[in-house]
C-alpha cells in the first residue's frame, strides 16, 4: 500500500497547503505561452481531455505529440485513430518520452501509478511532468524524481467544452498548481501559466491552488453534493412520489430533468437565484426543509471531510481497487435495480417553471448539499474560492449528466474516486433521511403546493431572504461569477 | 393522401423565438401545391411550420392538420445536428464517440427502403451509409434530410429551401422526383429564389411581417405577374462601411502570395477527401471555388483558415507563416474574414446583433474583449446598411435564418480582411438581399484591400471581378 503524502506533513504545512487558492488576474498572463515555446510537449492518453487539450495547445503554437502504449498503436485503437486523424505524431513511450520537455499525464487516476512508474525512468533530466488531478501525488504518495518539475493544470470542464470554448475565442476556468517538493529550477509556475494560456483557460479565469487543496476539495465536492446528494435525492424523491400516488413516468421525468433545470438557475445566480425561482410560500417551505436536512446531514458531511483529510477514504477505496473493484461494481449493479432507474421518463410535458414548483424538495436538497459542502470545506481550511468551484460551480455539470444518462450511467462515467465516494455517501444518507422523508408529502415533491393564495408573512419572508443571501457561498459566488462575466459578455 | 382541405382560420401563432404570425386565413385544398415567399424575416418558414403543428396558438382555429408531415428545413437540419451533438458523450465519457451512421438516421423514419436506396443513388450519397451523420458536409446532410422526408410516407411535404446547397445533378434529380410525387402528395415549398419555382406549384402565398399579405393562384396570370414584380424590388445604392483606422493588423510581405498549398491532401482512415492539390492565391486574385457536394470545398477552406486539424500535416503557407512552425491560430485568423453554414451552426451564443458584427474584429464567436468606440461605430454603420439598426441590442439567436446570415456576412467583412472567404454566403437569403450581398462582394473585389475567395453552386450568381476558378469536381485550376 502506498504512502499518503499529506499525512507526512506537519499540521502547519498541511494548513498552509490547504489554504492555497487565489484567483489570478488577466494581467498576470502577459507572457503568454512563451515559457513553453519551442519545448516538446508529449501527451499520455488520447481520450476527450487528452485530445482536446492537445488541439488547443497546438493551435496556440506549441509543439504537441502523443504517446500511447505499443499495443494501442499496433492494434490501431481508437486513441491511436483520434491522434493520427488529427494530424499528430504518435509514438511509443520509449520513442517519445525521452525527447519530451513536458509530459502531460492525462490518463484516468487509477492508471497513474502504473503510467508514472513506466514513464519516469524514460524522462530526460530537468523535464516537467504535468497532472490534471493530484490524487496520485497526494493520496498515493507518488515520489517523483528530484530533478523533475511537477505541475498541475486542471480545466474545470469536460474535454469537449475545453475545445469548443477555445475555438470560440474563449476558454474554461482552470486550476493550476506547482508541487513544491518538485520545483528544482523554480520554473513550475511559469510553465503552468503558459500551459493554461495554451488551452485558453486564462481568458475564463485561473485559480492558483496547491496539489493538496485541489485533491481534498475535489474529493469532498464530488462525493457529497455533486454525485452523492443528487443520487440520494433522486432515489428518495422518486420513492416518495410513487408512495403518494404520483404517476411513475411523471416522477421519473421530474427527477431526471429537474436537477438540470434547477441547477441551471444556480449556475447563473447562485442559491439566491435558484430560490427566487420559487413562489414566496414555496421558497419559505424549501428554506425550512433545507434547514432541517442540514441539521440531519451535517455530521455526515463532517465525516466525509474528515475521512478525506486523514486518508481513510482513499485507503479504503484503493483497497477495493486492489480487490478488483468488488464493492464498487456491486453498488453499481444495485443502482441499476432501483425503482427510479428502472422507470423511464414519461412522455409528459413539464414546463421549466413546473420543475421548480413541483420540485420544492429537490431545490431544498441542492441548497442543503451546496451549503453544507461549502461550510464543511471552508471550516477544514480550504479557501472559499476553491470550495465554491468544487461545490456550487460543478453541480450543474453532474445534473446535466443525470439528465442525459440517469444514475447508473452517471456513475459509470464519472471518475473512479467520485463514484466510490458517491456510494459511500448514498449508503449513509438514505437511512439518515428516513424519518425526515416520512414527514414530507407530494406538496413538496410531485404536485406542488396548490395554494389558493400565495400570501406570506412579510417579516418571515424578509428573514428567509436575508438568510439565503447572507450565506458565505453567495458572497464568493457573486465575486467569482463577476470575474467570469467581466470577461464573458455573452450571457 | 390529403382528402380534406387544411384550414387556418383567423389564426395567430407564437413561436419559440417570440416571432408571431398574425391573423392567418389560409386554405390548402387537396391537389394544390403552394409556394410561400416573402423577404427575410417575413415569416415564410413560420407559416409552413404551422402546418406541422409547430408554435403555440394564441387565437383562431385550425382544421385537418395532417399527422404525418415530411419536413426539410435549415431549422430541422440544425435540430438534428444539435441532437447528434448532444448524443456525443465525449464530454462526459472521456472517449471520442463516432456518432450515428447515416443509415440509422434514415431508417429512423423511413417507410420505403427501395425509395431511400434509389434517392441515395440519385443524390450520389449511397457510399456514405456507414459514415457518421455529423461528419457529413453541409450538402450531404441536407440530402439525408431530404431522403428522410421523402421516404417517411408523408401526407404533406414541407420543403423549406430544399434546393439550397445542392449540386447541379442532385438538384435536377430532386426536381424530377418532386414533380413525379406531386400527383399524390401535396407540397408546400418555401423559396427565396423565385426563379427556382417548379412548374407543379399551383398557388403562391406572400408573407409580410408575419402576415399572409397575398394569395395568388398561378392560373390567374395578371395577379401572379404583379406579385412576381413585387418580389424583384430595385436595389439601393450601396457603400461599404470603412475599416477601423486604428487597426493594428501587421503588414504582409507584398512579394509573397497570401496562400500557397503544395501537394495537399485530406485523408481519414477509410477515405481520401482530396489529394495532390496545389493552389496559390496571390493578393488581388479573386477566386471562385466550385465542386459537387462532398468534393471537399469546405474542408479545403478549413485547411486555409486553420480549423482543420490536418493543416498541420500539410505543406501550407499562409500570410507569411509556414503552418506548424510555432504560429498560433489567432495569428492566422486575424487576416481572414469568413462566413459559412457551419459557422452559422457554431454561432449559438446569445449575444446582441451589434456584438456579432463587432466579434468580426476579434475573430471570436461571441465577444470576450472590451471593444473600442470606433469598432462600435463601424458596427452601427453595418446595422444601418442591413436595415437592422433598431434591433442592434436584440439577441442574435432569435433572428430568422436569413437575417443571421446577413449579420455573419457583415461580421466577415467588417475588418476589411486581406482574405475574405465566403462559403455559399447567399444560402437562405431572399432575392433582394442576395442581390445586395453580391453587389457588396463586387465592391469589395473592386477595392484593393481584400482578396475574395467565393464558393457557390449557382452558376447564375456571377460576380464581376472574379477571374480565377478552381473546380474540385474536375480538379485543377484553369
Amino acid at each position: 500500500m502506498s504512502n499518503n503524502y499529506f499525512n507526512t506533513l506537519s499540521l502547519r504545512e498541511q494548513l498552509e497547503q490547504l489554504g492555497k487558492c487565489r484567483f489570478m488576474h488577466l494581467d498576470e498572463f502577459t507572457d503568454g505561452t512563451s515559457a513553453l515555446k519551442g519545448k516538446k510537449m508529449v501527451v499520455i492518453g488520447c481520450g476527450a481531455q487528452g485530445l482536446n487539450q492537445g488541439l488547443n495547445l497546438r493551435d496556440s503554437g506549441l509543439d504537441v505529440s502523443y504517446t500511447l502504449r505499443a499495443q494501442a498503436i499496433a492494434e490501431k485503437r481508437q486513441s491511436w485513430k483520434n491522434a493520427t486523424e488529427n494530424g499528430f505524431t504518435v509514438g511509443t513511450y520509449e520513442e517519445l518520452i525521452p525527447t519530451a520537455d513536458v509530459v502531460l499525464n492525462l490518463t484516468p487516476d487509477k492508471q497513474h501509478t502504473a503510467v508514472v512508474n513506466t514513464v519516469m525512468p524514460l524522462m530526460k533530466k530537468g523535464a516537467c511532468l504535468s497532472y490534471s488531478h493530484g490524487f496520485n501525488i497526494v493520496e498515493e504518495g507518488m515520489k517523483i524524481r528530484d530533478d523533475l518539475t511537477v505541475i498541475m493544470v486542471a480545466p474545470k470542464c469536460p474535454g469537449s467544452e475545453v475545445r469548443a470554448e477555445y475555438v470560440r475565442g474563449f476558454g474554461v476556468p482552470t486550476l493550476i498548481a506547482v508541487h513544491e517538493n518538485n520545483d528544482p529550477n523554480g520554473e513550475g509556475l511559469a510553465l503552468a501559466k503558459a500551459y493554461a494560456v495554451g488551452t485558453g483557460g486564462h481568458k475564463a479565469g485561473v485559480l492558483m491552488s496547491s496539489f493538496i487543496a485541489e485533491v481534498k476539495s475535489d474529493l469532498m465536492g464530488e462525493q457529497t453534493i455533486l454525485c452523492g446528494m443528487l443520487q440520494t435525492g433522486s432515489l428518495l424523491c422518486f420513492d416518495k412520489m410513487i408512495e403518494e400516488g404520483v404517476d411513475a413516468g411523471y416522477a421519473s421525468k421530474l427527477i431526471q430533468y429537474g436537477w438540470e433545470t434547477v441547477t441551471e438557475a444556480l449556475k447563473y445566480g447562485g442559491v439566491t437565484n435558484m430560490m427566487d425561482r420559487l413562489s414566496n410560500p414555496a421558497k419559505i417551505k424549501a428554506f425550512d426543509l433545507c434547514e432541517e436536512m442540514k441539521d440531519i446531514m451535517r455530521t455526515l458531511y463532517h465525516k466525509h471531510q474528515d475521512d478525506i483529510m486523514t486518508g481513510t477514504f482513499s485507503a479504503t477505496m484503493m483497497a477495493d481497487w486492489a480487490n478488483d473493484d468488488k464493492e464498487l461494481l456491486g453498488w453499481r449493479a444495485d443502482t441499476a435495480e432501483t425503482a427510479y432507474e428502472k422507470t423511464p421518463a414519461g412522455d409528459v410535458e413539464i414546463s421549466e417553471q413546473e420543475y421548480f414548483d413541483n420540485g420544492i424538495l429537490m431545490v431544498a436538497m441542492v441548497k442543503a448539499g451546496v451549503e453544507l459542502a461549502f461550510e464543511t470545506m471552508t471550516s477544514a481550511g480550504i479557501i472559499a474560492d476553491s470550495a465554491y468551484y468544487e461545490s456550487l460551480h460543478e453541480t450543474p455539470l453532474i445534473a446535466n449528466t443525470i439528465a442525459r444518462k440517469k444514475l447508473y450511467e452517471m456513475n459509470s462515467t464519472i471518475s473512479d474516486t467520485a463514484e466510490y465516494g458517491c456510494y459511500l455517501y448514498n449508503h449513509a444518507c438514505v437511512p439518515l433521511l428516513g424519518d425526515f422523508m416520512k414527514k414530507v408529502h407530494s406538496d413538496v415533491i410531485g404536485k406542488g403546493l396548490q395554494l389558493d393564495d400565495n400570501g406570506v408573512d412579510n417579516a418571515r419572508l424578509i428573514e428567509v431572504n436575508e438568510a439565503i443571501r447572507n450565506h458565505p457561498v453567495e458572497a464568493i459566488g457573486a465575486t467569482l461569477r463577476g470575474y467570469m462575466s467581466d470577461m464573458k459578455k455573452i450571457v | 393522401m390529403l382528402t380534406n382541405p387544411i384550414e387556418l382560420i383567423n389564426l395567430t401563432v407564437e413561436f419559440d423565438q417570440g416571432f408571431i404570425c398574425k391573423n392567418i386565413n389560409w386554405k390548402v385544398e387537396p391537389g394544390q401545391h403552394w409556394l410561400i415567399c416573402g423577404s427575410n424575416g417575413s415569416g415564410k418558414s413560420a407559416l409552413a411550420a404551422i402546418l406541422s403543428s409547430t408554435g403555440s396558438i394564441l387565437s383562431g382555429e385550425t382544421s385537418n392538420l395532417p399527422d404525418r408531415v415530411g419536413i426539410v428545413s435549415f431549422e430541422a437540419q440544425a435540430e438534428l445536428i444539435e441532437a447528434e451533438r448532444r448524443k456525443d458523450d465525449a464530454d462526459i465519457l472521456d472517449v471520442i464517440s463516432e456518432g450515428t451512421p447515416v443509415s440509422e438516421i434514415i431508417d429512423d423514419v423511413c417507410c420505403d427502403q427501395p425509395l431511400a436506396k434509389r434517392l441515395s443513388q440519385l443524390f450520389g450519397i449511397d457510399h456514405l451509409t456507414d459514415r457518421a451523420f455529423r461528419k457529413l458536409s453541409t450538402g450531404e446532410s441536407r440530402k439525408v434530410m431530404l431522403i428522410r422526408a421523402l421516404t417517411s410516407n408523408p401526407e404533406l411535404l414541407i420543403l423549406d429551401e430544399p434546393f439550397e446547397g445542392l449540386d447541379v445533378n442532385s438538384l435536377a434529380a430532386l426536381q424530377e422526383h418532386l414533380t413525379e410525387i406531386s400527383a399524390k402528395i401535396p407540397v408546400i415549398l418555401v423559396l427565396n429564389r423565385i426563379d427556382q419555382c417548379p412548374q407543379f406549384v399551383s398557388h403562391v402565398a406572400y408573407m409580410e411581417t408575419g402576415e399572409l399579405a397575398h394569395q395568388v393562384a398561378r392560373e390567374n396570370s395578371a395577379d401572379y405577374d404583379q406579385l412576381m414584380q413585387l418580389l424583384h424590388l430595385k436595389q439601393d445604392d450601396l457603400t461599404v462601411p470603412p475599416a477601423d483606422p486604428q487597426s493594428t493588423l501587421p503588414e504582409l510581405d507584398r512579394t509573397q502570395p497570401l496562400v500557397r498549398l503544395t501537394n495537399t491532401q485530406i485523408k481519414y482512415t477509410d477515405t481520401i477527401i482530396f489529394d495532390q492539390l496545389d493552389w496559390t492565391i496571390n493578393r488581388g486574385e479573386h477566386w471562385q471555388l466550385t465542386g459537387p457536394n462532398g468534393s471537399g470545398k469546405t474542408a479545403l477552406l478549413s485547411l486555409i483558415i486553420g480549423d482543420h486539424p490536418q493543416c498541420y500535416v500539410n505543406d501550407i503557407y499562409v500570410f507569411g507563416f509556414q503552418r506548424g512552425s510555432g504560429e498560433s491560430i489567432w495569428q492566422i485568423k486575424q487576416f481572414i474574414g469568413y462566413v459559412s453554414t457551419a459557422l452559422q451552426w457554431e454561432y449559438t451564443v446569445g449575444t446582441s446583433l451589434r456584438n456579432v458584427i463587432i466579434s468580426g474584429f476579434y475573430d471570436s464567436i461571441g465577444l470576450y474583449s472590451k471593444y473600442t468606440d470606433a469598432e462600435r461605430d463601424i458596427a452601427n454603420q453595418w446595422l444601418v446598411l442591413l436595415g437592422m439598426k433598431d434591433r442592434a441590442d436584440d439577441p442574435f439567436n432569435r433572428q430568422s435564418y436569413g437575417d443571421q446570415r446577413l449579420l455573419l456576412i457583415a461580421r466577415a467583412m467588417v475588418k476589411h480582411p486581406p482574405l475574405l472567404i465566403l462559403d455559399e454566403p447567399c444560402l437562405g437569403l431572399d432575392d433582394m438581399n442576395r442581390q445586395r450581398v453580391l453587389s457588396l462582394i463586387e465592391i469589395i473585389c473592386a477595392s484593393s484591400e481584400s482578396t475574395v475567395l467565393y464558393v457557390n453552386h449557382h452558376a447564375e450568381d456571377k460576380i464581376n471581378g472574379i477571374d480565377h476558378y478552381l473546380d474540385l469536381g474536375e480538379r485543377g485550376p484553369y
